[in-house]
């Protein structure tokens, strides 16, 4: 493995043991959280879990900009503080903890790919139908974001942010889809991961590895949040081994440690 | 299906029947689907090619998009992956995400962003294919998109700086090389013996990697190393495309 500068330094700090005061960082999740934060958060709590790695989570209005990268959630771990799935996966591998070590090279690949899939299609649909449908970001995603500013900064930032998303989508080429056409990609990942899954308890069998933390992240989350209407929850309803994987890990990771129900 | 299925697309050059990614994804499916393809090479001032190509053009319907367009040539029976288990299939998804978030960011930079690359290279030869003063305008809008592009999907606010984000997109790239070459193996395709969409995929985005001539070079040598996905584009050129090399 190439020693770069990062490396280095999460080998000198991966020394301390995980502390019990480690801390996850959201937003407020009541009025302000999205969809798409809510399911990277989620994921990121799972795969701690998955771990056995104690964390508090933290919630806070301005998370987003607490954060490193600008993206939520963030850990908080020592005087270390890490954002995103990829980037906190990494970390605590530095720290001796990992859950596809097990894997062969050419497992470790498909799961890579698999995660990219739920990147590439999942979370982007999320982040399509938050912003980009008008109707949702109308009675939905407007409000909430810019739920902690006073007038007129939760105007202001809320549609820089829908501008920003909606770049990103053109960049893409998601920017002429429409809701049909992402919910159709929708359906599509949902049945690729539901193969993929099969009667297996986990995608690499019988231990959940940050592929399945990922997963259970954004179907947990789509099939448990409000939206305008049903039509996203459906997709992944129709999958019942996917129905049951989430609640499986919701059981073993969230309610069996006394974490309580997740919503 | 009676209707003759026409693709406009970029042409060829340096071995490749199109130096263009994504027309070379749809070409090889088509090969491999066995679907009759009219080759449109682009040299005139295409009204949609701002980005849009390749697109296919039937008597009824126009597509754009290799996604949409493999789509498509599957409604009309021409299916490559009918051999494949439901979970190949679903690998090939997979696989393919992991193509355009890891693989595609490095691509775009090598042929687009990288100055020496896009000026003595990518510039001359897309501005070639189109005319005057198209060409003046055109690849500096596609240079712009990629640009556009990388920085966008891999770029962290709230200052894009092309610099972090090159080293990471190499590395990235580079990973994705070895899980692609790792997959591989010493097998002819990625699915058995008969090419399938993800060979496709795999094909458009390596063989212009391969082939084109480029002064700056990292990411190609990088490939070079992997004899067994050098060999895997070979074949396909020598199996696949050796007639039409002729015309390319």
């Amino acid at each position: 493995k190439k020693l770069t500068a990062e490396y280095f330094v999460l080998l000198l700090f991966s020394a301390e043991p995980w502390p019990e005061n480690a801390t996850l960082y959201q937003q407020l999740k009541g009025e302000q959280i999205l969809l798409s934060d809510n399911a990277a958060s989620l994921a990121v709590q799972a795969f701690l879990q998955m771990c056995n790695l104690p964390i508090k989570v933290v919630c806070r209005a301005n998370a987003e900009y607490m954060s490193p990268s600008g993206k939520v959630p963030f850990i908080h771990v020592g005087n270390q503080v890490v954002s995103e799935l990829g980037p906190i996966v990494q970390f605590v591998k530095a720290k001796g903890h990992s859950l596809s070590d097990g894997l062969d090279e050419v497992q470790k690949a498909e799961m890579k790919a698999y995660m990219e899939l739920v990147n590439n299609m999942l979370l982007t649909a999320e982040l399509y139908l938050q912003w980009c449908d008008e109707a949702t970001v109308g009675e939905i995603t407007h409000a909430r974001y810019g739920s902690p500013y006073p007038w007129p900064l939760n105007h202001i930032l809320a549609y820089q942010k829908q501008w920003e998303v909606k770049r990103k989508m053109k960049a893409i080429g998601w920017g002429k889809k429409t809701l049909d056409q992402v919910l159709e990609d929708v359906d599509q990942c949902c049945q690729a991961l539901s193969q993929r899954l099969g009667t297996q308890p986990y995608f690499f069998n019988k231990q959940p590895t940050e592929l399945d933390a990922l997963v259970f992240g954004h179907l947990y989350t789509i099939l448990t949040t409000q939206l305008t209407n049903d039509e996203l929850s459906e997709k992944v309803k129709n999958y019942s081994n996917l129905l049951a994987f989430c609640r499986r890990i919701e059981q073993h990771y969230f309610e069996d440690r006394g974490k309580g129900r997740l919503s | 299906m009676a209707a003759p299925l026409e693709l406009s697309c970029w042409g060829g050059g340096w071995g490749l029947p199109s130096v263009h990614s994504e027309s070379l994804v749809v070409m090889a499916y088509a090969k491999f689907s066995g679907a009759p393809l009219k080759v449109n090479v682009i040299d005139n001032t295409w009204r949609g090619s701002r980005g849009d190509v390749p697109i296919l053009t039937t008597e009824d319907n126009i597509v754009s998009q290799p996604a949409k367009i493999l789509n498509f040539l599957r409604k009309q029976k021409y299916n490559a992956d009918y051999e494949l288990s439901a979970k190949q299939g679903a690998d090939t998804l997979a696989y393919i995400a992991l193509l355009e978030e890891k693989l595609l960011p490095a691509v775009l930079h090598t042929f687009w962003v990288e100055s020496d690359n896009y000026f003595t290279v990518t510039k001359p030869w897309f501005a070639s294919q189109i005319p005057f003063p198209l060409s003046l305008i055109l690849p500096g809008r596609m240079s712009r998109g990629a640009l556009n592009r990388i920085l966008l999907t891999r770029g962290q606010p709230p200052l894009y700086h092309l610099r972090e984000v090159e080293a990471q997109i190499y590395r990235d790239a580079k990973e994705c090389l070895n899980l692609l070459s790792n997959r591989l193996g010493t097998s002819q395709f990625f699915f058995g013996n008969t090419p399938s969409t993800l060979d496709a995929y795999v094909f458009g985005f390596l063989a212009p990697l391969y082939k084109v001539r480029f002064p700056k070079i990292q990411l190609q040598e990088h490939l070079k190393q992997l004899s067994n996905l050098c060999r895997f584009c070979d074949d396909i050129l020598s199996s696949y495309f050796r007639i039409s090399l002729g015309d390319g």
